[in-house]
């Protein structure tokens, strides 16, 4: 079948909070009818459900068909997608792949993760499912600790400083001040990040993406079954998925993120863009220190100067290449399996002139980069203005 | 999990990884494909005890079963044959906890199944200076 | 005839020591429970939270096994009061660590003595012909009732033997030995209880000097030995005073008995206590010199051995670390930690 352009139509989502009131199901279903009220025409063809660890937050599995059915889709087939903390961002790109490819002609994407029915040590222990059962967890190594390790390197060998490291958190924070779904609006000061609480030294408590509820939903179509005004609607113009050697502790150079180059360079080349084409990228920041990682390996910034550039202004809002438009994982925030679902969601605001307070102004495409492990499964869409 | 941890036994208690057999490159944990050379041809091989800090942190927020620890040391360690190791480094001072410090493999209580399930033992590194050992 | 004597003789081939890194000075015990003061020694030593039994033995077991060279054991004894479980084995999983399988392995209990028993067993079964070469572990993580006397000395450490054929490489030859058992309540615990309990001043005549004299008494009337003919006195050291008494009734002098004489700087190490004894004077101890090693188990009974040092000490010095140097490299701890390490805190 010959491939087919595909567009975001809609989005949906809840606010990222700590959502007592809210069961899985429920932030499921709100950020999938929000987005599904967007193209009422539309009945989608698949559902995909990007979550991580339902079966430990919620005791439950078997998610595509139990929002299928909650939906009132019974009959449409539905996926649970799962790689850690890329699975929103993984359960995009298959439904972007067969809508792509003919084989749909509509898919609704839907990132969920209910965190806080868990105790925090309880989180912990279900977010270190993304690393080895048998040689790190065993080891007592929270996901925190291994990005700990992975910081303390980085500051050590690249000669990055404690300060430097903290300027991305302060971006993040002064970006979502103005964002009505952010998790945390307040901003904050790189002494503010250095001061926080110890968590794995040297990452403190505000280096890390926090706990949070939340649920985004995409609505997919392929060109034959768009219907109105292409303005108010995104198009994908490139996915691509790749892996790192699992442990990031056993790779030949730890401090080089090989999965998100190429899944950057795959993604960037189906485009067919270059980079300084870019308006914008939401970048996976689960800690300071992979946040500045992450945008050497896709080369914004040189070897050791993601966190300098950061500090010097080169990803404020305002500048020639934001990043984070709504706060990235620390202040927006980062329900683990949504988070990927989020980010397309805020690249579908931007780029219809839909983003308020937060609109990156003469942006004509952006990338969202979203990841499981530490750079272990890397996930990158690039997303332009629909024509 | 005292299914999971009795079946790689060897592994925690003696430090027995992979050797390629074609391009002889060593690697802690096991390996099914050699990392180095993509050979399938893999034999257990034991991991010598001694090597170095390649970076480590201290981690206050523990996982669960770790609370009575906390904080502690947890590091990647080279060992002499370049096999790198993730494991805790334990009862040594914090000032010999560094980038460089040479260490050496002992067996410890790694976790507990409260008190009437069963206790996983395996390795954990301590500095070689304070023991001069 | 009571005199225990190998068909072949048995030798130690190697040994090694583990004492954790830990010590409290039992004026820290003292100030909270009299509100000053001290116990009969100085400091005992204190096992991590992470250490037991298991790990402390497999640690000076891998001394021992290196010291000897040894690639096959036949047995691996483990004596000890504080096994981790009171049904599986400490001796499998010391022998999984060593990659040992064709081998006979249990754990003994005798109080403070199931060490010393193990060198028996293994002695027994290396000079049969049964087995080449086994190994023999007395090891502790000793506890006290807080606020009980026994707290200011129950400590955790001890030694491992490797035990085969008399040969060229022979560390010491164990010649002879005896033992001496009655049924006596001195001190004892029960099936379910954390912390033992014990008669006070009847530990002392009844208990510890009557069997250790016993036993003594019997390796020297049966081997026809003298106190003199001894270098080396090694006795069961459950406090500063009670060994050299001891030592003092059977006609040893004290420069006999100083070098294997821990207590003050480790307290009671329970099995591990005698056999760190022993260590501490393998390492030192020259070619020709005789050891006495007698050990004291409450229940009660008293291991008694004769050991000549052979040629083959000489190759062992630097090969493992001295007692003397992992007794200096104690890093002191105050009563709220060691409370925590040894699990005393109720949750």
């Amino acid at each position: 079948m010959p491939k087919s352009k595909v567009y975001i139509t809609s989005v949906g989502f809840t606010k990222i909070d700590d959502h007592w009131e809210k069961s899985l199901l429920d932030l499921a279903v709100e950020a999938a009818r929000g987005a599904m009220k967007g193209t009422p025409k539309v009945r989608p063809q698949q559902i995909f459900v990007g979550n991580m660890f339902s079966a430990v937050g919620a005791g439950q599995e078997h998610l595509g068909a139990l929002l299928a059915s909650a939906l009132g889709l019974v009959g449409v087939p539905a996926l649970k997608v799962e790689s850690a903390s890329s699975s929103g961002g993984s359960a995009f790109n298959v439904a972007y792949s067969l809508v792509k490819s003919g084989a749909l002609d509509s898919a609704l994407v839907v990132g969920v993760e209910k965190m806080r029915d868990l105790e925090t040590e309880e989180v912990s222990q279900a977010v270190a499912m993304a690393e080895s059962a048998e040689y790190t967890q065993f080891v007592g190594a929270s996901f925190a600790a291994l990005n700990g390790l992975l910081a303390r390197y980085y500051m050590e060998q690249l000669d990055v400083s404690r300060d430097e490291l903290s300027s991305i958190p302060v971006i993040d924070h002064a970006n979502a001040v103005n964002a009505e779904h952010a998790q945390f609006r307040r901003a904050i000061t790189p002494d503010a990040v250095s001061r926080s609480s110890m968590v794995a030294d040297p990452l403190r408590l505000f280096d890390c993406a926090p706990i949070g509820d939340g649920a985004a939903a995409v609505l997919l179509v392929s060109d034959r079954a768009a219907s109105g005004a292409k303005k108010k609607m995104a198009e994908v113009l490139g996915g691509r998925i790749a892996t790192n050697e699992f442990s990031v502790y056993q790779r030949e150079d730890m401090l080089d993120f090989n999965a998100t180059r190429e899944a950057f360079k795959g993604a960037m080349a189906q485009a067919g863009l270059s980079t300084r084409r870019l308006g914008f990228a939401e970048v996976h920041d689960a800690f300071s220190v992979v946040g500045a990682l992450s945008l050497e390996a896709m080369g914004f910034s040189k070897r050791g100067r993601g966190s300098k550039d950061a500090k010097e202004g080169k990803y404020n809002m305002g500048s020639e290449f934001p990043i984070n438009t709504f706060g990235g994982l620390k202040a927006r925030g980062n329900p683990i399996g949504a988070t990927g679902v989020y980010q397309i969601a805020e690249a579908f605001l931007q780029l219809t002139g839909q983003a308020g307070k937060n609109q990156v102004e003469d942006a004509d495409y952006g990338i969202t980069h979203n990841v499981g492990g530490v750079d272990t499964t890397s996930v990158v869409h690039v997303f332009g203005r629909a024509t | 999990m005292a299914i999971q941890a009795w079946r790689i036994k060897d592994r925690y208690y003696r430090l027995i990884g992979s050797r390629c057999q074609e391009c002889r490159t060593e690697f802690f944990p096991p390996v099914y494909t050699c990392r180095h050379c993509g050979s399938e041809i893999i034999k257990d091989q034991e991991m010598p005890k001694e090597g170095k800090i390649m970076t480590y942190t201290r981690l206050h927020e523990p996982l669960p079963g770790f609370e009575a620890q906390a904080p502690f040391y947890l590091a990647v360690v080279m060992l002499d044959n370049g096999a790198r190791v993730l494991t805790q480094v334990v009862d040594s001072p914090d000032e010999s906890v560094k980038t460089g410090a040479r260490v050496r493999a002992t067996v410890r209580r790694a976790k507990v199944d409260g008190d009437s399930g069963q206790i996983i033992y395996g390795y954990k590194f301590i500095v070689m200076a304070i023991y001069n050992l | 005839m009571h005199l225990m004597k190998s068909s072949k003789p048995s030798a130690i081939l190697g040994y090694g020591a583990y004492i954790p890194l830990y010590r409290i000075p039992t004026s820290e015990i003292a100030r909270i429970w009299k509100g000053g003061g001290s116990g009969p020694n100085t400091e005992k030593t204190v096992a991590s939270m992470d250490e037991d039994t298991v790990t402390m033995a497999i640690e000076a077991a891998r001394y021992a096994m290196k010291m000897s060279g040894t690639t096959n054991l036949g047995a691996v004894f483990v004596g000890t009061e504080s096994k981790p479980y009171a049904v599986k084995p400490t001796s499998t999983m010391v022998a999984q660590a060593l990659g040992q399988h064709y081998t006979l392995a249990a754990d003994l209990e005798f109080a403070c003595k199931a060490g010393t028993e193990a060198i028996q067993v293994i002695t027994g079964l290396v000079g049969s012909g049964m087995i080449e070469a086994g190994l023999a572990i007395g090891m502790d993580t000793a506890q006290g009732r807080p606020g009980d006397d026994l707290e200011y000395g129950a400590a955790s450490g001890g030694a491992a033997f490797v035990i085969g054929r008399k040969g060229k490489d022979a560390i010491a030859v164990i010649e002879s030995s005896t033992s001496f058992v009655s049924d006596t309540g001195d001190f004892w615990r029960r099936a379910h209880e954390k912390y033992p309990r014990h008669l006070s001043r009847f530990t002392g005549e009844p208990a510890y000097f009557h069997h250790i004299e016993s036993s003594v008494q019997t390796l020297l009337g049966e081997t026809g030995h003298k106190p003199s003919d001894f270098t080396y006195a090694v006795f069961h050291q459950p406090n500063p005073r009670f060994p050299v008494e001891v030592a003092t009734r059977l006609g040893f002098t004290m420069d006999q008995v100083r070098t294997g004489l821990l207590n003050p700087m480790i307290g009671n190490t329970y099995a591990g206590s005698s056999p760190i004894g022993l260590a501490a004077v393998l390492d030192e101890a020259k070619p020709g010199d005789k050891i006495l090693l007698a050990s004291f188990g409450s229940g009660a009974g008293s291991d008694a051995f004769c050991i000549e040092v052979l040629d083959g000490i000489k190759k062992t010095r630097g090969v493992n670390p001295t007692v003397k140097s992992m007794i200096q490299r104690g890093s002191k701890i105050d009563y709220s930690t060691y409370s925590k390490f040894r699990d005393k805190l109720h949750k």
